[in-house]
């Protein structure tokens, strides 16, 4: 019996490991279930996955803490996109990503992806290998957030 | 609000190897590194069944700051998900109508089965002959898989299909599958007859969603996908037959001006052989043998008005003594061919 967790439940109980530097990044993934009930209500239901096929629809939920004494600057969080996921948005707070690997990021609006005629074409969602968040402000020292994506197994 | 630019941190994006030792984890590179320069050389194949059954989808972030003592990069922990086995398979008949004609053995229906889950699974194949819709029955002898790929059934070649003995099909992989059936000898011209080719999966079939624990590739569950894990499509058959009417008419001219048969009158045969239907006789020929008390006027015979030699040569028509003889060879539907010729009453 898997345990089903609503997405606001889950993240407000972040289990980060603590490492020395007293600085913790915890990573949630989360597979979205709709079920339809006697009613024909449909509910979408966030459970975290042992298992998944092919078009499941993953929420991958980042949750960061600075538990050190010292406000964490220059604070990025990368997340690679597992090459079975293919990226499907990011919610209001769009993140930087990369579409080769991690050499260029930007808006993915802003990208482009040679073609094997060595035309370039806009990038799609689909090309995001890299997603990054780079704060502008440092993280206080006892502060803490989440950032979001979605993917879906390809 | 993020955005800002840390292009010193990039050589630091961890790029982390997921864990897990699922059997068909080679084939789906799980590096994102490795996966690119991949996508970089070839277009990534389109993936139709999906991420492959057993693969291994592990996350992985990271994060780098500075916190006083210089940069840091921390990983966050891993998330490991294992990718299930769909079942799935696509039946699709490859000719509109296939020709056939009444008693016709052997006669190729030609399909394709395509495994669309995302694992290897063998499938059941398994026809219906009576599915109504069509005008007759074809008698369906045996199925054969084409084990040279080439598309054509090859007798001796191809693979008889045997219930039981299935080998698997690899995802996204297609198969052609060979219907031979024999056309009953009472179809008419223009009757249609229908096979209906069924692929199942071996695993099991059930309505989406329908899961079978620990059936899966590398151990995890087979889950039936869209499809029901069974599909099937029809093949036609559409007869195409003729018939040959013949008729034959004389016409008398009398020595005196008249039409009586009288000795010494010609009497001109023609016969009219006239082919109906959406196919073709081959082998046509007409022959008759010259009535008693006439004798056959030499080099009297012709095709479509065209004078024919009395000699078995070169063009259609002969004489050999006691008959005429022309032959026709293949003449298609709805076409007539004309032939005369002349005999003298004694």
């Amino acid at each position: 019996m898997r345990k089903l967790l609503i997405l606001l439940l889950a993240t407000l109980a972040p289990a980060p490991a603590l490492a020395a530097n007293q600085v913790a990044l915890d990573n949630s993934v989360f597979v979205e279930r709709v079920t339809t009930d006697a009613s024909g209500k449909q509910r979408v239901l966030l459970e975290e996955p042992k298992v998944v096929v092919p078009g499941d629809r993953l929420v991958f939920v980042l949750n960061y803490r600075n538990a050190g004494g010292e406000p964490a600057d220059k604070f990025v969080i990368t997340n690679p996109m597992p090459s079975a996921v293919r990226f499907a948005g990011a919610g209001d707070a769009s993140p930087i990503v990369s579409v080769d690997g991690g050499k260029a990021w930007g808006a993915l609006d802003t990208l482009s992806v040679i073609q094997p005629d060595g035309t370039r074409r806009p990038a799609q969602p689909a090309d995001v290998t890299h997603i990054r968040w780079a704060f502008q402000k440092p993280i206080p020292a006892g502060g803490s957030g989440k950032v979001m994506f979605r993917g879906v197994v390809k | 609000m993020p955005g800002a630019k840390d292009q010193h941190l990039e050589s630091k994006i961890m790029v982390k190897a997921p864990v897990g030792g699922a059997r068909h984890h080679t084939l789906l590179l799980p590096s994102s590194t490795v996966a690119l320069a991949v996508a970089l050389m070839t277009p990534m194949p389109a993936q139709a069944a999906g991420t492959l059954a057993g693969t291994t989808i592990s996350n992985t972030a990271s994060a780098s700051f500075d916190n006083g003592s210089g940069n840091q990069t921390i990983n966050s922990n891993t998330v490991d998900m294992r990718v299930d086995e769909v079942l799935d398979v696509v039946v699709a008949d490859q000719a509109t109508d296939v020709p056939t004609t009444p008693g016709a053995t052997n006669q190729v229906l030609t399909y394709r089965v395509t495994n669309t889950g995302n694992g290897p699974e063998a499938f059941a194949l398994g026809t219906i002959a009576n599915v109504g819709g069509d005008d007759y029955d074809p008698v369906v002898a045996q199925i054969y898989i084409d084990a040279n790929n080439n598309g054509t059934y090859d007798a001796g070649t191809d693979t008889l299909y045997v219930a039981g003995s299935e080998s698997a099909l690899q995802p996204d992989a297609t198969m052609t599958v060979f219907v031979l059936a024999t056309t009953p000898g009472s179809v008419a011209d223009g009757n249609r007859g229908i096979v209906t080719l069924v692929a199942a999966a071996k695993t099991g079939t059930g309505a989406p969603g329908t899961a079978f624990a620990g059936l899966g590739e590398g151990g995890g569950d087979a889950i039936v996908g869209s499809t029901g894990a069974d599909g099937q499509d029809n093949g036609n058959f559409l007869v195409s037959a003729a018939t040959v009417s013949l008729v034959k008419s004389a016409t008398i001219v009398d020595p005196f001006g008249g039409s009586e048969p009288v000795p010494g009158a010609i009497i001109t045969y023609t016969i009219t052989a006239t082919v109906a239907g959406s196919g073709s006789v081959s082998g046509l020929a007409i022959n008759d043998n010259i009535p008693a008390d006439t004798a056959y006027v030499a080099g009297s015979i012709t095709l479509g008005g065209s004078p024919l030699t009395d000699a078995a040569d070169a063009d259609a028509g002969d004489f050999n003594g006691t008959r005429i003889h022309i032959g026709l060879g293949t003449v298609a539907g709805g076409q007539t061919r004309t032939v005369t010729f002349r005999t003298r009453i004694n």
